[in-house]
Order: structure tokens, then C-alpha cells, then sequence
């Protein structure tokens, strides 16, 4: 069993897309992979075949991989409903109580081990940002996840967005040191234009914080199913009959891109074996 | 010289004359300059900011000049200098107290404005909105303030009085400023064409055609860099304050040399510099960090202060986070400015975009806590143009109006009441198809019972819309997730999935859709065709062809309600509200007195 980790400089970043486009790549390679995201915090939501509800992206990823979704590729699901209230979703189910966090993560590794029982690789999707210096003590997401599953780490940022060199930057930098020995490289999402006139740029991060970057994807304006609710509506073209359909194939225009456009087989040398 | 100064013995005797439009010169200096100084009385002043040595091609002798002082020609400072010599009964261009009345006016006003750079950390920061507040805030305290935008990247531009374009943000600012904007605030416009091309243009007009490369190869360096100062330097010489606005993010390292509307701007103008970060994108702290690290040095030290932006919900779950940012940065948090709802007129916005399809406009109302957005994407199959509105005018020229999802019924049913939803909605029944799905279905009917407390903090009884003869009760905690299939209105197939607490019953209303249940079937929602009503509990209804033809071809026929609600009442109410959020919200000791106290 291997796995590998995205997460992200900021929300919106593309981790999604990006965790979806490699679910796409692997299972075109022949590959048995499947998909896992710790939490969610997301009000679109899917549900899964027994009534298992889980977010929207990892249902997107799992038929990405040619798998029906199933609740523990995203094993919590947390839902905001009133200032300061939160729906939380443990393996499927509405969960209350105290103590929440810790039998979250424990019912989410649970689940990550029985998905890495079945499957051979797993694309693991962090949530949010991973360097919240606010949140460091109480984010199961991102790094927790990561050190809990042995899994090696690429930043995802978005420069369509502005800012996108500080946001790498910062992510690495805020991280503690046991967590960057974790962080391998990263991958600049949604740019539009000629990509050279980056390369100075990209070779000082690299410099500066040792990772490696494996390439810069570009804007492509191919809608996609978008859980973030930042993203609302996310412009894009969408073709066919049934939106499964048409998802699918914009994702298989993505993953064409992505073949051109990233370094894959050095993202797939990355994932190594895990110890979770 | 004896001519100058029995001009100058008249003007001490006489009284405040403001723009003196009779005068052919006029006006020799700028629009709505003052007069009543033609010959200053504080000849020769020597200060270095206002004029200059230089020697007389007439006499070859050494001479002060300041042919280009706007000083005594700023109404206030004109009033102010009337009052003073008034007080003091001078009437002798020779009386050696008015060098005294000359220091007080130099430590009353500004010879030259004070710049503040307001730096977005990404595109989305809030850099504009903050910039507003400043220029409304500072307006309030009684300085004369203009904006400043070197370069804006926009279509939606704005005409001015003299018919030059501006960008709509920097108009804006303007107004919050109280000030009539002109081509100065926003000298450099780029009109993207296609193609990677923009036209630029310059102080209002048309220039060139650019690209990126020959922009920042061609443009920037030459041209460019001089408009910017000397729009700077015109705003700096007439104003207490210059509020300036950054464009995008300032540590764009890949075109850091060649950046005019970052800290090129800012260092033109001396501006001490705030960060803006918005904390709702996430990794608001990374961002900050990394901003301010990838700058040179020598541009780092100007950055005064950092505000968060855009924060939701309680702020002192940031304060770990913020002390631990300070501490590594050496630059203090200036405050955290919360998510602001306001009728002010929208720039482009990264943060949420709507599907731009030719076809019927359907209109989505964006609740606080909107769910399942993603049952709008299979819209875009049909071409439609969906939007996501806050405001019922919007409503207005839609052929359709959606009632989406929502994580808090009757919480955002409280909302949809405060903004004026109901009643435009009555208004537009029988005119446009109203859809509502789930939450939003639930609103629709006539009341909401939540005797367990499920939804809010203490059991209720909520009014609906009352478009549908349909009540709900929360009267479990059980939460409903199944997939479902089966017919849509008409017949062709139906896919989707129900998430839901609470559960509705319908009075008299046909049922929208037939769901398989086991070896049976089962009514679904709500139907009223003549009415153009429809209601379900179905996420994912657009998602096959058949029910997305079914509520389109009702979209085509209704007659639509073509007027608008006028906005503009609202902009200066706006203005004042964020001005106030601005003062409760940002450390004043910090903020005012540290950067702003200057010229207390």
C-alpha cells in the first residue's frame, strides 16, 4: 500500500482537481488506486449506496477511479449550520457528543486502514489550508493525517488568485520541522498564460525551502464538481447528457493536461510505503 | 519688486475670494484652486518641499522659486491663513509675524500628503474595500483624501465628468473620499481584449495595444513608471492623505522588478504600507508570512501593518495564530475586519462566479448557508445563465427563481424575510417558475415547527413564504440520506439524492416528481403548474435531461417583471456603514495613532 498527499496553500486552492486528476491518471495507468480526505467542511454533500453521507469531491474522485463512492473515502464530514454550529458526520452518520475530534480521527484512520486492505494506492486530499498557525493543535486534516498515514506531501497553490509564490512560502514555512521533513515539493495550479516566465521564480522557492516543484498546471475552463463553497459556480464548459458524464469527461481533459503539463511519474515515485 | 508688494498690502486687506474664474489665467494652478493668495504673502518660504533655489536667466543671481507651490491655493489652507492674519489685524507685508501664522500652517496642514499603501496579500484580499473605508474614515476626520490605483486590470470601467475612464473601484473610493474623481486616481487602465492583449489606457484615453510581455518590457519601464509619478505627485500636492491601492499581490516575485502598482507606487509616494489578507480563502497567515518574506528588505521595513479581512464568526479564535505571526514578522496585526454585507457596487470578484450561458437567466438565491450548490452545474447543459443574487431586485429580469438548499432553515428563512424575499416573491408568482429544493422547498410552504429545538437554539415556530399550502416539523433528529430514482413531470428519468431533516406535508398540491420506493412508487414534492410552483426534497434534479427541459420550458413562457430597483440611495449608506465597521474594528492606537497621527 502506498499513498500520497495533497494539500493546499489556501481553500480554493485545486486540491480537489488535482487529487481527482491523479485518482484519473493511476486508474488510466491501470493502476488500483482509491481516494481518502480525512474531513470535509462542506455543505455539498453525496450519499453513498447504504445511506453513508460523505462531501462530494472524494464521490467525484472514487468515480475517477472507477469505484461506486463510498462513505469511508471521507470519513468526516462536517457541516455549518449556525453561527458557531456545526453538523458533524462520522463515518456516514450524524454524530453528537463530546469528544468529537479525537473519535473522529480514530474512526478516520479506521477507515483509511480498511480502504488501504482493498486498494493499493490511495490519493489523500488535505482540507483548508495546511499551515493554520491558529488551528495548529486541533487540525486532524492536514499535517495530522499526513504523519499518521507516513504520507508524502505536495502543496497545491493557486495563482490565478494572486500571490501564489507567498502562499507556497508561508505553507512551508509555518510548518513545524518534523512536518516539512514530510513536504516533498509542490505544483502551481490554474495559470494562464506562458509558463516560462515563472521559471526564475520557481527555482528561487526551490531553493529557498528545498522543495521540488513538479510543474504548473494551467487554467483550463472545464467545470468540474466543486465542493469547496468558496468556489461557487466556478466558470467553466460542460457538455452532454447526464452531468456524471460530463464531469467525467472534462476530468479526462484535465488529466490529458496534466500528462503534458506535470511531472506524474515523478509525483508516483514519491508514494511510498505507509505505516498507518 | 516694490509692484508685488503693494498686490500683496490688497490681499492682506481683503477677503476671502475663492476660485477666481474671471481671471484669464484661471485656473493657472488646478480645478477648483483657491485665489485669494495670487502673491504669497510668505515669499520667500525656503522650504525645500514647496520650491527651490535656482538662478535667474535674467540676472544670473541665485532666486527662490515655486512656481509649482499648490499650498496656499487648497481652500482650507487659504481660509486658515485669512483667519490667522485677521486674527492678528496684519495689514504690512513687511509685519515679521507672518513668517509665525506661515510655521502654523505648515504644522496644521500638509504641505505634501502623507501616502498609505493598502497591499493585498492575493487578488481577493479586500485591498479595494479596505482602501474605501480608509478614504471614508479619513474624509470623516476632516482631511482632504484621494484615491490612487496606478494600474487596474478591468472591464468594468467608469466615465468621469470630463469624460475620462476610470476604473469603477477607484470611483468609488472617491465618492468615500467626497471627492470628484478624475483621471489622477487611476491613471493606468488595462482592457483586456482576448488574446492576451489588453488596450491600455492612459489618464482617461485610449493609448495603446499591449500584451503581457511588451507591457512590462516596453510599457512599464518607460511611459509607465512616468504617469504613475506624476499622477502620484499631482494627488500628493493637494491632499492631506493619499489613500493608495495595490493591484494583486505585492511579492509576485517573477515581476517584482517591474512592478508599478505595488511598492514601485508605494515607494514613489514614501507610503507606509498595510497587508490586507482575506482569512476566509484560508492560509491567511501562510500568505501574510510569505508576502512580506519574499520582499527585499529595504520594502519589507515598509510595511506597517497587517489586517485581516473578511472574518466570519468569532475573532479570538485567531489570536494564537496572531500572536505567533507577530512574533516571527516583527509587523503588528492592525485589527480584524468582519465579513461585511454591503449594498455597495460589486468589482470583479474572484471569490464566486456565475455561469455566463446565453439562455434563461436563472437566478439562485445565495443563502448564508446555501447547500448543494452543485445542483446548478447540469444547468450550464442547457446554456442557461445561472446567478447567485442577495438582493430581490436582482430578482427582477430572471426567468426563473431558485430557493436553493440550505444547512439552516429557518435560519436562513430569517434572513430571506430581513432582505425583502418574500415579498418580491409573492409578486413574481404566476409570472416566473419559483423552484425550491430542499431547505428552500421547505420555506415555501406556509410553516416550519422545530418543537425539538433541531434547528435553532430553542424550539420554534416559524411563518413560511406561504407560496405552497405545505407545513414542516422537525420532529425528530433523524437525518434522511437516501439516492433516489424515478419519473420527472411529463415522464423521462430522475436521479438524485435526498439530504434532509424534518419532514413536509403537502395540502392539495399534485406531487412534482414519482420516486421508485421498493416495488412501488412514491409522491415527491410539490407541483402547481399553473402557478408555476415547484418544490422538492431532491438534490441533483437537473442532473438528467428530462426534468431540466421540464422547469426550463416553463422559464420560457412567463412574462417577466423588467424594472430595477435603483441601488444608488444605498451607496453613500453604505459607505458611512463601513466606515463604522472600519473604526470599531481596527486598532486605533495602531492604526491612527501610529501611521494616521501625524498630522494630529
Amino acid at each position: 500500500m502506498s499513498s500520497l498527499m495533497m494539500v493546499g496553500a489556501s481553500s480554493a486552492a485545486g486540491k480537489s482537481t488535482v487529487c481527482a486528476m491523479l485518482c484519473r491518471l493511476m486508474r488510466r495507468r491501470g493502476m488500483d488506486v482509491v481516494p481518502y480526505k480525512t474531513l470535509n467542511l462542506s455543505l455539498n454533500s453525496f450519499v453513498d449506496h447504504d445511506g453513508g453521507e460523505m462531501g462530494m469531491s472524494q464521490a467525484f474522485q472514487a468515480w475517477a477511479c472507477g469505484l461506486e463512492p463510498d462513505c469511508r473515502m471521507n470519513p468526516v464530514l462536517i457541516k455549518p449550520h449556525a453561527e458557531g454550529r456545526m453538523q458533524t458526520v462520522i463515518a456516514g452518520r450524524v454524530a453528537d457528543g463530546s469528544g468529537l475530534r479525537e473519535r473522529a480521527f480514530a474512526e478516520a484512520m479506521g477507515c483509511f486502514r480498511s480502504l488501504s486492505d482493498e486498494h493499493e494506492h490511495i490519493v489523500v486530499e488535505g482540507s483548508g489550508s495546511a499551515a493554520e498557525i491558529n488551528l495548529r493543535h486541533s487540525d486532524i486534516a492536514n499535517m495530522r493525517t499526513a504523519r499518521a498515514t507516513a504520507s508524502p506531501v505536495v502543496i497545491v497553490g493557486d495563482i490565478d488568485s494572486g500571490g501564489v509564490f507567498a502562499g507556497i512560502y508561508g505553507t512551508y514555512m509555518l510548518l513545524p520541522e518534523e512536518d516539512r521533513a514530510l513536504v516533498k515539493g509542490f505544483i502551481i495550479n490554474r495559470f494562464r498564460g506562458d509558463a516560462s516566465i515563472l521559471d526564475a521564480a520557481l527555482r528561487r522557492i526551490e531553493e529557498e525551502t528545498g522543495m521540488r516543484c513538479f510543474g504548473v498546471m494551467p487554467y483550463l475552463p472545464f467545470r468540474l464538481p466543486s465542493e469547496d463553497s468558496l468556489d461557487m459556480g466556478a466558470p467553466g464548459e460542460l457538455e452532454g447528457e447526464d452531468v456524471r458524464g460530463a464531469w467525467m469527461d472534462n476530468l479526462d481533459r484535465l488529466a490529458d493536461e496534466a500528462e503534458r503539463s506535470l511531472d506524474v511519474d515523478g509525483l508516483l515515485s514519491l508514494m511510498k510505503d505507509s505505516t498507518a | 519688486m516694490q509692484w508685488v508688494k503693494e498686490e500683496v498690502r490688497d490681499e492682506l486687506k481683503s477677503g476671502h475670494r475663492g476660485p477666481d474664474e474671471s481671471c484669464q489665467y484661471h485656473p493657472c494652478h488646478f480645478d477648483g484652486q483657491d485665489c485669494s493668495w495670487c502673491f504669497c504673502p510668505f515669499y520667500p518660504c525656503h522650504r525645500p518641499e514647496l520650491g527651490a533655489t535656482v538662478v535667474s536667466k535674467r540676472s544670473g543671481e541665485p532666486v527662490w522659486s515655486c512656481v509649482d507651490c499648490e499650498f496656499l491655493h487648497r481652500q482650507d489652507v487659504s481660509r486658515a491663513a485669512r483667519e490667522l492674519i485677521r486674527g492678528e489685524g496684519i495689514e504690512d507685508p513687511d509685519d515679521p509675524r507672518l513668517a509665525g501664522i506661515f510655521d502654523e500652517l505648515i504644522a496644521r496642514f500638509n504641505t505634501r500628503a502623507k501616502a498609505l499603501m493598502v497591499l493585498g496579500a492575493t487578488s481577493d484580499a479586500g485591498k479595494s474595500i479596505v482602501a474605501t473605508a480608509l478614504c471614508r474614515v479619513l474624509s470623516d476626520m476632516g482631511y482632504a483624501v484621494a484615491p490612487f490605483k496606478s494600474q487596474n486590470m478591468s472591464l468594468n470601467s467608469f466615465v468621469t465628468h470630463g469624460g475620462d475612464e476610470i476604473s469603477r473601484a477607484q470611483h468609488l473610493q472617491a465618492l468615500a473620499a467626497r471627492m470628484e474623481p478624475d483621471h489622477h486616481v487611476n491613471p493606468i487602465l488595462l482592457k483586456p481584449k482576448g488574446d492576451a492583449v489588453s488596450q491600455v489606457v492612459v489618464e482617461g484615453r485610449p493609448y495603446a495595444d499591449h500584451d503581457v510581455r511588451s507591457y512590462y518590457e516596453e510599457f512599464v519601464p518607460g511611459e509607465g513608471t512616468a504617469v504613475m509619478r506624476r499622477n502620484i505627485e499631482y494627488l500628493m500636492r493637494k491632499n492631506d492623505y493619499v489613500v493608495m491601492e495595490g493591484a494583486g499581490s505585492p511579492a509576485e516575485i517573477n515581476i517584482y522588478h517591474c512592478d508599478i502598482a505595488n511598492m514601485g507606487a508605494a515607494k514613489a509616494a514614501g507610503a507606509d504600507c498595510i497587508l490586507v489578507v482575506n482569512i476566509e480563502k484560508g492560509g491567511a497567515f501562510a500568505y501574510a508570512y510569505g508576502t512580506i518574506m519574499l520582499m527585499p528588505e529595504e520594502d519589507r521595513s515598509m510595511v506597517k501593518g497587517i489586517l485581516i479581512n473578511n472574518m466570519r464568526g468569532d475573532a479570538s479564535c485567531l489570536d494564537e495564530g496572531i500572536k505567533e505571526l507577530e512574533g516571527r514578522l516583527g509587523v503588528p496585526v492592525l485589527g480584524v475586519l468582519p465579513h461585511l454585507d454591503l449594498k455597495l457596487p460589486k468589482e470583479d470578484s474572484l471569490g464566486c462566479r456565475d455561469i455566463d450561458g446565453e439562455g434563461a437567466v436563472v437566478a439562485v438565491i445565495r443563502l448564508p448557508r446555501l447547500s448543494n450548490f452543485t445542483d446548478f452545474d447540469a444547468l450550464e447543459l442547457e446554456g442557461a445563465n445561472v446567478r447567485f443574487v442577495d438582493d430581490p431586485a436582482e430578482l427582477s429580469d430572471a426567468d426563473m427563481a431558485v430557493i436553493p438548499g440550505s444547512k439552516n432553515t429557518i435560519g436562513d428563512l430569517e434572513w430571506l424575510k430581513g432582505k425583502g424575499f418574500p415579498e418580491k416573491l409573492r409578486e413574481l408568482k404566476g409570472k416566473v417558475p419559483i423552484l425550491g429544493i430542499c431547505g428552500g422547498y421547505q420555506m415555501m410552504g406556509d410553516r416550519i415547527d422545530d418543537p425539538l429545538a433541531v434547528e435553532g437554539p430553542a424550539p420554534s415556530s416559524t411563518e413560511g413564504i406561504g407560496l405552497l399550502r405545505l407545513s414542516t416539523v422537525f420532529d425528530s433528529r433523524e437525518k434522511s440520506t437516501v439516492q433516489v430514482e424515478g419519473e420527472a413531470p411529463g415522464g423521462g428519468r430522475l436521479r438524485g439524492y435526498e439530504i434532509h431533516m424534518g419532514r413536509s406535508d403537502r395540502h392539495g398540491h399534485a406531487p412534482l416528481f414519482r420516486l421508485k420506493n421498493g416495488d412501488g412508487w412514491r409522491d415527491e414534492g410539490c407541483l402547481d403548474e399553473e402557478m408555476m410552483l415547484m418544490g422538492s426534497y431532491v438534490h441533483g434534479l437537473f442532473d438528467l435531461p428530462a426534468f431540466r427541459a421540464f422547469a426550463l420550458s416553463m422559464a420560457g413562457k412567463g412574462p417577466k417583471d423588467g424594472e430595477g430597483d435603483d441601488h444608488d440611495d444605498s451607496v453613500e449608506e453604505g459607505l458611512d456603514r463601513l466606515a463604522e465597521a472600519f473604526r470599531a474594528a481596527v486598532d486605533e492606537d495602531a492604526l491612527l495613532g501610529g501611521m494616521l497621527g501625524a498630522l494630529r
